[in-house]
């Protein structure tokens, strides 16, 4: 039987959280250039509200944008520019690999959970949000929505996402950014369990100047596996198999490369402009877009 | 070290295969994972991914190792060449003196000389019989010839020294007796040989201990009651090099009623004597600082009443009844009943021309009659006996003059043993001690000769119930003890260091056990309890300069006494590696997620 919108929203949220995402909007650092007036500055200036700055009159100026207190100040002629409001393009990319199964809740119900809250906070400030599920290749992806009606498009959209196939998100990020014309707000949902790793991907995203967020998602177990004895370790996205005992030196070794990868990560990402939050498949989703993302500058 | 089987070494070849062994058993777990992308980050320092670092840190691989290398090598029957004791038969012989509790040798010599023949009694070989003798004032066997290690080693542990002179000489004579049947029997001897060179003899291995040579010690201590008044003498003895001046105090509990610095000449004695008045137990102390303290200290008793009690049994003697009114007895009874039974509440009883039958162990002065159970016999009566010597230094007769005494007949004795005191044509004064009876025979009635009408009768029968009454009192270390049992049964004996030991009585008289220390016995029954002062049995006794052991007789010289022997290891390894499997089967069953 097919679910109704609000049957997905339902299961994804429960109204209060619903109610207040619609007080978020979702934070771009960049002026953006956008192809419908919308409810954020642009890089057009023009038509807007918000003054932005001014500019010696030039033949052909709108008289309206005049400012006749200079003028009798400085018996100069000076015209106001505003802002173009516009709306803001907002790409979710999120992990469906099969290694997003883990956790309890998965790491792939957090991910759905946070990329249906952002998507719904654009949505409700008139930005287009675009949804790509992405595992060894580019999976099915949802066109640009705008309006808070296409919200049930979006959860039905994220509802009927499985956790399958390996992680490429090199290969993910090439096409999606490829097919898309303009630049905006770019979030990746992801546990970077990446075998040909991260960065390529990330400094792809920033070279196509992309504003980039990475919402980093581990389960528990990744944090701090509870393991012990002679284990082959099967990689259930890659299916290669690794053989070792695990014993109390095992587990320490483990630790340091798992501080060290997290360091690596941190760096790159603040070296090269991205926000980064990191958080375990444990939390709740309210609580990390309410407090964790708005923390980190995503959502205001 | 030598192997038994050395073809059985051949199994160290499985060492190798059980590591393999370890290798192909490990069952992995298969266990999904989302990535093992930080697994493989972690592998450089991660010494679980190298298979040699595994069997390294694997403790259970280990003792399997090692388990089935024991076995294996005790299979190979490995056994190291040891010295054992020589000889079928061996004797071990302790020399028990007093100056073998010299410390100069810690803790002391007879300690060490213990613990060494314990080592010996370690190494004897099954089948080899071993003895334990102590070389007391008596030779004392702790333990005849037996195979059983345990009865010799309990016998090693519970000889101790005596406050006395052993006689290492019979110990030894003893020790060739119990093990002459055997050629190739060994005695192993303990000694300091303070008192001389002990005899060389075939198969005796002496082992001389100490090294320190001055020592200075109270020799006697005793309280005189012969005398005139009751008068104590302490005499120091001096074994060092030079002259010392001694320090000496005598207490009569917490009083001190004499003290006196002593000047020793080296080799010498000094002797100190003093009146004492009250009575109790006087303790002497010198000081001294040398290795030997156990004879710096003495024990003597003063008795409130240096006669004792006496009983007069007889049909009548006035002079006696007179003289017993006069002397300072503790209490006088005369009767004519012939009792046996009463006798022993009584310190003497003076036996007056009565035949008394067998005499219960008791003090007796007898007169006119011998006793059926004494060494003497009566055959007839001598006429006019002549008084020809008696004994002036012997306490009994001091300062009795019997120059003008005159018998008119005595009976005619023969005697066995004891001392006669006074003797004529015929013994006329007897004494002997043994079989639980101390007594003094008078061959003579008193009214057969003019005796009471002498000066020396009252100093006689004076010093006669003195030496009687007072002499057990005073005892020397190495002395049978026996005390009359009277109505009591039984009674106990406890040492000057408490400890007690229970002692029945047999026929009529206690037989106390060997006094071994200097001090103070209590003998209690239910008759009340008598106090012994027991004082170092001989006045050489604290010489403690070590001697030197006769040159050995046999060609094999000191270390004649053990001989090379294969010591099999073969047991032990197997012990160790069953004990390495348990261990291995312990850990396996307890380590959660382990190898095992």
């Amino acid at each position: 039987m097919d679910r109704t919108g609000a049957d997905h929203g339902a299961q994804l949220f429960d109204p209060e959280f619903l109610q207040r995402l619609e007080t978020l909007s979702l934070v771009s650092r960049r002026l953006v250039r956008g192809q419908q007036r919308g409810e954020r500055r642009s890089l057009v200036r023009g038509r807007g509200i918000e003054f932005d700055d001014y500019r010696a009159y030039q033949a052909g100026d709108d008289y309206r944008y005049i400012d006749w207190n200079i003028v009798s100040r400085l018996d100069r002629v000076f015209v106001k520019l505003f802002s173009e409001e516009e709306d803001l393009d907002v790409h979710l990319l999120l992990d469906t690999s099969a290694s997003m199964a883990a956790g309890a809740p998965s790491k792939l119900a957090l991910g759905k959970r946070v990329a249906a809250a952002i998507g719904y906070i654009g949505l409700c400030n008139f930005d287009r949000v675009g949804v790509t599920a992405f595992a060894s290749g580019q999976g099915p992806s949802l066109a640009r929505l705008r309006g808070r009606a296409r919200a049930f498009d979006l959860l039905r959209f994220l509802d009927g996402l499985e956790p399958a196939g390996r992680t490429d998100l090199e290969h993910a990020l090439t096409r999606r950014l490829g097919a898309s014309g303009r630049r905006g707000l770019l979030v990746v949902i992801s546990d970077l369990l990446n075998p040909r790793g991260y960065s390529a991907a990330l400094l792809h995203a920033r070279h196509h100047r992309f504003q980039t967020f990475l919402v980093h998602i581990l389960a528990d177990e990744e944090i701090a596996p509870q393991l012990a004895g002679d284990l082959r370790l099967i990689d259930v996205e890659t299916g290669r198999a690794l053989e070792l005992t695990v014993d109390a030196d095992a587990l320490r070794a483990y630790v340091g490369a798992r501080d060290a990868y997290f360091r690596d990560l941190e760096t790159f990402c603040f070296r090269h402009g991205i926000d980064y939050v990191r958080t375990t498949s444990s939390v709740p989703a309210d609580v990390l877009v309410l407090r964790y993302l708005r923390q980190g500058g995503l959502v205001r | 070290m030598t192997l038994g089987a050395p073809a059985a070494l051949w199994g160290l070849a499985a060492l190798p295969l059980l590591v393999v062994l370890y290798l192909l058993r490990v069952r992995r777990r298969d266990q999904p994972v989302s990535s093992i992308l930080l697994w493989q980050r972690s592998a450089p320092a991660l010494a679980a991914f190298r298979p040699s670092r595994r069997i390294e840190r694997s403790l259970l691989l280990a003792l399997q190792l090692f388990a089935l290398a024991a076995m294996v090598v005790g299979l190979a029957r490995p056994a190291v060449l040891g010295r054992a004791v020589a000889g079928r038969d061996v004797v071990l012989v302790l020399d028990a003196s007093l100056s073998m509790r010299a410390r100069d040798v810690a803790p002391t010599r007879f300690e060490r000389a213990r613990a060494e023949a314990l080592a010996v009694a370690r190494r004897l070989e099954p089948g080899q019989r071993a003895a334990v003798i102590l070389a007391a004032p008596h030779p004392v066997v702790l333990a005849s010839l037996t195979t059983d290690r345990g009865t010799v080693a309990a016998a090693l542990r519970h000889a101790e020294p005596w406050d006395a002179a052993g006689d290492v000489d019979a110990a030894v004579t003893l020790a060739g007796a119990m093990a002459g049947s055997a050629a190739d029997s060994r005695v192993f001897v303990w000694t300091d040989a303070a008192r001389g060179a002990p005899p060389a003899a075939a198969g005796v291995i002496y082992h001389v201990l100490g090294t320190a040579a001055d020592n200075a010690g109270i020799v006697a201590f005793r309280v005189l009651t012969d005398a005139v008044r009751p008068e104590a003498l302490v005499r120091v003895a001096n074994w060092s090099r030079g002259v010392r001046r001694i320090p000496l105090d005598v207490h009569l509990g917490d009083a001190t009623v004499y003290h006196a610095t002593l000047a020793v000449p080296a080799g010498g004695t000094a002797t100190a004597v003093f009146p004492v008045r009250d009575a109790g137990v006087l303790h002497a102390h010198i000081v001294t600082h040398d290795v030997l303290p156990e004879d710096d200290d003495a024990t003597a008793l003063v008795a409130s009443s240096p006669l004792g009690s006496v009983l007069l049994v007889g049909r009548g003697n006035p002079p006696l009844e007179r003289a017993l009114r006069v002397l300072p007895v503790a209490r006088a009874v005369e009767t004519a009943t012939v009792d046996p039974a009463a006798w022993s509440a009584f310190d003497v009883v003076i036996l007056d021309r009565i035949d008394p039958g067998p005499l219960p162990p008791g003090n007796y002065l007898v007169i006119g009659a011998v006793p059926p159970n004494l060494p003497a016999t009566a055959s007839g009566v001598a006429a006019r006996p002549e008084i020809a010597a008696w004994d002036r230094q012997d306490p009994v007769l001091r300062f009795v003059d019997l120059r003008d005494v005159r018998i008119d007949r005595a009976l005619q004795l023969a005697v066995e043993g004891g001392r006669v005191l006074v003797a004529g044509a015929t013994p006329l004064v007897w004494e002997y001690t043994g079989r639980g009876v101390r007594a003094i025979v008078l061959g003579f009635a008193l009214g057969d000769s003019d005796l009471p009408q002498h000066a020396a009768f009252p100093i006689l029968i004076r010093n006669m119930l003195a030496w009687l009454s007072g002499a057990v009192d005073h005892v020397t270390i190495g002395d049978e003890v026996q005390v009359p049992a009277g109505a009591a049964t039984a009674g106990s004996l406890t040492d000057p260091l408490g400890r007690r030991v229970d002692v029945r009585a047999t026929d009529g008289a206690f037989v106390l056990p060997p006094f071994t220390r200097a001090g103070l016995y209590r003998f209690s029954t239910a008759a009340g309890t008598r106090t012994f002062a027991a004082e170092i049995g001989a006045p050489h006794a604290g010489m403690i300069r070590p001697g030197r052991a006769p040159a050995p007789l046999s060609a094999a010289g000191p270390a004649a006494g053990t001989v090379l022997v294969h010591v099999p290891l073969w047991p032990w390894l197997l012990l160790v590696g069953i004990a390495a499997l348990l261990g291995e089967w312990a850990l396996a069953t307890r380590r959660r997620g382990g190898d095992a």
